[in-house]
């Protein structure tokens, strides 16, 4: 985060504005230092009922979309951090060139994705799976009113009715003996891993 | 729903309106929470007041139907019907019909009456279709609403994290 901020100020004069959007039932007390501690000043929003990723078909965090001047589309669905971690365990030092890129050359960037391939990119979510972002809501709105066994009782529906959206089950480990990175993520991080997927959305840099 | 189990619906619905008050209910969609006064008591769907509707979810019951901008679902009102019944004079609108119409999601709580809504598929085809960014109104950390469209006219990086 403290990146992005120094992203921004670099690129935020030239039409260009960063939205971060926590995905955080919990709100202000969770999110909101987080902000805090790298001086934020561009758009904020604490998201708790976790409707941009059901809005934009996002299953995990953290996840980027690129959106142009007329407010299409222009890349969507990518695990984004901004710089490697830990020695390259997660990130990537390339992502940020290619905002750059888009942000000064517009739609002639060679990142800029066509429609066709922008559709693509888009999520495919099940009949089920629409239904777990209303579960997930009902979840969270018991949480609020600490009715933790309801919250807890819609937020397993959620899962069950997407099982490919991370951001419902590590939400709600959050609240669980282990942790949102504790032993159950992990066993079912490595089951993907082991098969071949990958957990976070794949960031395909096109060669220049 | 099959048509014998709706006629049952309507039928229990003559029946017992006359005799219970209606109840209350909460529903949620979108950012919205939305507390109902009044709505019918029904096994089922969710029948609540035109005026209920809108603050539901911004569809108006007009002579066509119930519309919101350029749909609109046609709605008999001159008779009962799975999307309109009228009881001592008070019209009732079954948002559920309305939704299993639009193939919107819905999750509810019978026990509490707390309803939640998603997303309407309607509103949807512009993304899933065209690509179009779907826009959303959502509070910032300093309360004020930001819409995506305030930023019409500027390339935005938007980014997903959570503290969890």
């Amino acid at each position: 985060m403290p990146v992005w901020q120094v992203i921004y100020d670099e690129l935020k004069d030239q039409n260009f504005e960063i939205i971060s959007v926590a995905q955080d039932t919990g709100g202000e007390a969770d999110a909101g230092p987080i902000f805090d501690d790298a001086n934020v000043t561009y758009t904020s929003i604490i998201d708790v009922n976790h409707h941009i990723s059901a809005l934009y078909n996002l299953v995990n965090v953290p996840s980027g979309v690129w959106i142009d001047e007329q407010g299409n589309i222009a890349r969507i669905n990518e695990g984004t951090y901004a710089k490697e971690h830990f020695d390259g365990a997660f990130g990537t030092n390339d992502y940020v060139p290619i905002v750059r890129d888009w942000v000064s050359k517009g739609a002639d960037s060679q990142y800029v994705w066509d429609r066709d391939k922008v559709r693509d990119s888009i999520f495919e979510r099940t009949p089920e799976a629409e239904r777990a972002q209303p579960a997930f809501q009902l979840g969270s709105w018991y949480f609020r009113q600490e009715n933790d066994a309801k919250a807890e009782q819609y937020w397993s529906l959620a899962q069950e009715l997407d099982p490919s959206s991370w951001n419902y089950l590590r939400q709600d480990l959050q609240y669980e003996e282990g942790g949102s990175a504790g032993p159950e993520w992990q066993q079912r991080r490595e089951q993907i891993e082991s098969a071949g997927g990958s957990y976070y959305a794949p960031l395909e840099i096109e060669e220049n | 729903m099959s048509i014998i189990r709706k006629t049952l619906v309507l039928l229990g619905l003559s029946l017992c309106s006359t005799l219970v008050r209606g109840q209350a209910a909460t529903v949620l969609y979108q950012e919205r929470v939305v507390e109902l006064q009044e709505v019918l008591p029904d096994a089922t769907d969710l029948w609540v007041k035109p005026e209920d509707l809108t603050r539901i979810n911004d569809f108006e019951l007009k002579p066509q139907g119930a519309c919101f901008e350029e749909i609109c679902i046609p709605v008999l009102q001159d008779r009962d019907s799975d999307m309109y019944i009228t009881r001592q004079d008070q019209g009732w609108f079954n948002v559920t019909e309305l939704a299993d119409k639009l193939q919107q999601a819905y999750v509810v709580d019978y026990q509490e009456g707390v309803w939640a809504f998603g997303e309407m598929p309607v509103k949807r085809q512009s993304f899933l279709r065209g690509g179009q960014a779907p826009d959303f109104e959502l509070p910032d950390r300093d309360g004020n609403l930001v819409s995506l469209s305030d930023f019409r006219g500027k390339k935005v990086l938007l980014l997903t994290w959570a503290s969890w």
